[in-house]
């Protein structure tokens, strides 16, 4: 039923370690050290609620600091238009927002409320970041910054693609500097591989059950891709925006998304120019989507490849499997 | 006594038919649900928000607001800031903008206000931008503080208003010579200490210091700008300015334009760029310019040779204000962001603690508990009533307290809250006023008090020794 389907045996019972609250959480995704690591800076910064870096190989490592500061200035300036919490930021005054009222928003506010609207038709409304309030009520005027409310009540909560697009953006302002052999990545969730370190395929990835996290289950080689991950803690609960019931099949989902070519490149639903944008809020999807409907979605969308850890009760007998959509693998 | 009539009003506003005891007022208020926006604060968010919905429910809505016709000059990182919290303004056309960094931010600055439907010219020399754009109404600069004199001066002399960020010059002498253009001219000019139009300093400074005087005397007051260590700024290589665009200009090479905060004769240093904006609140909330300063500073931890200014200063001014005499401490330092910025102001009757920053320290007040009750101010809505914990019923016992776990100090907040990007306020005013609808809140004359504060900074950090200000100091 699934267009290409590989089966990681995962073995022995999930452990667990501490509860941890919310719906996106930072799995077991881990930068592999590679090999020649001496070359490889690292540059960290806090910025919406968990810590950004910048890993980059380059002769001047006081310019390569520079730029990754100036990515780190842009995660700040972004973290102030879209956070909730902070009450004169976009998404703030949009949630205040009563019936028939409007207001102007920056061009981050805007396209970000547009990626996640279009991911929301895409995936029947399984990422939401208006987690059921109402996201079709929010009227988007891409003319005119404007954003009006149809009703009262609509909530939005970026929480689920902010750090993939902020990490998009960064990822932009370092290929400005021309530092290009990178990869950002926020609070290990949201990953953007820019080129990889000569000689080497891609930059060293490795995916891992979010409860044990020395069991790895995958490792990737990425260049020109953002690899996004959610999943579950013990104690941890997701909510079906669909259905507002507490979402019971999936433990964790990882979604590749491809940068599109160099310019020119035709734009297609999928392979916008903000993959881990995309990357961000698919995952958060599919933690909720069935097997059946995430095969259909890449059958529509080839352009990401996908991996799903289903709670061992819902998966397929003889073990906890990882089911894995899409790729040149298989 | 005024206080009493308005605590006999409060209460017959509150509907109060019996007198409630302490408690039971700050439980049903704590428990409301439209907590602590009663009254004169409720109706002051609320115009504010209103003003601010009607405002965009019809942005630009042809014969709704006066057009004006707007320039940037200087697109940097502040332009930047500038631009996005224009962008919310209705009424506005942004005609031009002009930086020399042509590569780079010029051309972003372009594009976002392109994106926006703005069709603007981009310049790299004002005098040309001023010469060809001849329906400006307005120019706001964000250069470097080093052009702020020249170019504010040959605005206002080109006819046209002018918003220039603080400091509003390196030196005492331009900033003379911009107020000597602004009375020449007739033209508005804003400085930018944009505290001065935030809602929730306007409501401290008006009704919690001015009206209910609910700190008592003020003493002391201490503050400070604390950042982590960064590394200076860069610039992407391929978009370096050519080095004679560069001299022209008055910069040695790229280093030095990105980090001219640094350097004497371009900047003021940290004391400058982040305590300016603070201590002009403490001559705001003081009510009074300081007689003295002392200070400390040094360039403990940059680099001499690309850091000519100091990296740390602590301050202490001493202040004559109506009340009586303050000393105000405020310190800035690069190395360690810890505890950010805040203003703390501290009476004899309660502190007051206020940043900028919506998120970290936006306005809480703690009572002595020796002083009197803010129960009035609590039901007017100038103060959130305190987080009450729980009642418990004394009953009739007759003991005079009940034994239990330690209960907290009261803690209110200032229930004014900054909707839109920190600057808007303050740019909106000065829109208001090319409008003729308001007063500028930062007219030069205040925006000079505070050079002459805190550039004196840096001469008593020379000096090492006290420095005395004269009351003509002030003025021009």
């Amino acid at each position: 039923m699934y267009p290409v389907q590989s089966w990681t045996d995962v073995p022995g019972p999930i452990e667990t370690a501490g509860a941890h609250r919310g719906s996106e959480v930072d799995v077991g995704l881990e930068i592999d050290t590679p090999r020649d690591a001496g070359c490889v800076l690292r540059f960290s910064h806090e910025a919406m609620a968990t810590v950004f870096e910048v890993y980059a190989v380059h002769p001047d490592e006081r310019y390569a600091s520079q730029a990754a500061h100036a990515a780190f200035d842009l995660a700040d300036r972004l973290e102030g238009q879209l956070s909730r919490f902070i009450p004169n930021s976009d998404i703030a005054r949009i949630n205040r927002l009563a019936a028939g009222e409007c207001t102007r928003v920056g061009p981050a506010t805007l396209e970000c409320l547009l990626i996640a609207r279009h991911v929301f038709d895409l995936t029947g409304g399984a990422f939401d970041v208006s987690i059921g309030t109402g996201l079709p009520l929010l009227d988007l005027d891409p003319d005119g910054f404007v954003v009006r409310a149809a009703e009262d009540g609509v909530q939005i909560d970026l929480g689920g693609i902010g750090k993939g697009y902020a990490v998009d953006l960064m990822a932009e302002r370092l290929e400005e500097w021309g530092v290009t052999t990178a990869l950002v990545h926020g609070g290990f969730s949201s990953v953007l591989a820019l080129d990889a370190p000569a000689g080497s395929e891609g930059w060293p990835l490795t995916f891992s059950d979010p409860g044990g996290a020395s069991r790895v289950l995958s490792h990737l080689s990425v260049r020109q891709a953002a690899l996004g991950a959610s999943g579950l803690r013990k104690g941890d609960h997701i909510v079906d925006p669909r259905t507002g019931a507490p979402g019971r099949e999936r433990l964790a989902a990882w979604v590749v998304v491809r940068r599109p070519e160099q310019a020119g490149a035709t734009p297609s639903t999928v392979a916008t120019p903000r993959a881990a944008a995309v990357a961000d809020a698919l995952t958060t999807a599919f933690m909720i989507l069935g097997p059946e409907e995430i095969g259909r979605l890449w059958q529509r969308n080839p352009q990401f490849e996908a991996w799903i850890l289903p709670l061992p009760a819902a998966g397929p007998k003889g073990g906890t499997g990882l089911l894995h959509f899409g790729g040149a693998a298989g | 006594m005024a206080g009493d009539d308005d605590t006999r009003k409060g209460k017959a506003e509150a509907g109060a038919p019996r007198r409630l005891d302490r408690r039971e007022v700050l439980k049903g208020l704590a428990t409301a649900p439209a907590l602590g926006l009663f009254g004169y604060a409720w109706q002051q968010q609320r115009r504010y928000e209103q003003a601010r919905l009607e405002s965009t429910v019809a942005p630009a809505a042809p014969g709704r607001v006066q057009q004006i016709d707007v320039a940037l000059l200087g697109a940097g990182a502040q332009g930047q800031v500038l631009t996005d919290a224009m962008l919310r303004i209705p009424g506005l056309r942004f005609r031009a903008v002009c930086d020399i960094w042509v590569e780079y931010n010029q051309k972003r600055v372009v594009n976002i206000l392109r994106k926006f439907k703005h069709e603007v010219n981009a310049y790299v020399d004002y005098r040309e931008m001023l010469d060809k754009e001849k329906e400006l109404d307005a120019v706001v600069i964000a250069t470097p503080d080093f052009w702020h004199a020249q170019h504010t001066v040959d605005c206002l002399k080109a006819g046209k208003h002018v918003y220039c960020e603080k400091e509003m010059s390196n030196t005492l002498e331009g900033a003379r010579r911009m107020i000597a253009a602004a009375r020449e001219t007739g033209k508005l000019l804003q400085i930018g200490h944009q505290r001065r139009s935030n809602p929730r300093y306007l409501h401290c400074y008006e009704k919690l210091l001015g009206e209910a005087k609910l700190l008592g005397r003020i003493v002391t007051v201490n503050g400070q700008w604390n950042r982590a260590v960064t590394p200076d700024l860069g610039s992407p290589d391929r978009y370096a300015i050519p080095e004679a665009r560069l001299k022209q200009h008055g910069f040695k090479n790229m280093h030095q334009f990105r980090n001219w905060r640094w350097y004497r004769g371009l900047g003021g240093g940290p004391i400058v760029d982040l305590g300016s904006h603070q201590i002009d609140i403490y001559n705001w909330f003081l009510r009074a310019n300081p007689s003295r300063v002392m200070a400390s500073g040094g360039l403990l931890y940059q680099d001499p040779q690309t850091h000519e200014w100091y990296d740390t200063v602590m301050v202490v001014y001493d202040y004559d204000t109506p009340t009586g005499p303050v000393k105000a401490y405020y310190q800035t330092q690069t190395t360690n962001g810890s505890q950010g910025y805040f203003e703390n102001f501290m009476g004899d009757q309660g502190t007051l603690l206020i940043s900028e920053s919506e998120l970290n320290y936006a306005g809480r007040l703690y009572r002595d508990p020796n002083a009197p009750a803010w129960d009035t101010w609590i039901q007017r809505g100038y103060v959130t009533a305190p987080k009450i914990q729980e009642v418990r019923e004394q009953g009739d016992s007759g003991a005079i307290a009940d034994v239990r776990e330690s209960v907290s100090p009261d803690e209110h907040k200032v229930p004014v809250v900054l909707r839109d990007p920190y600057h808007q306020p303050h740019l909106q005013n000065f829109f208001d006023a090319v409008r003729g609808k308001a007063k500028p809140n930062c007219p030069p004359e205040i925006g000079y008090e505070c050079a002459v504060t805190v550039l004196k900074v840096n001469e008593a950090i020379e000096a090492k020794q006290p420095l005395s200000f004269k009351p003509e100091d002030f003025e021009v």
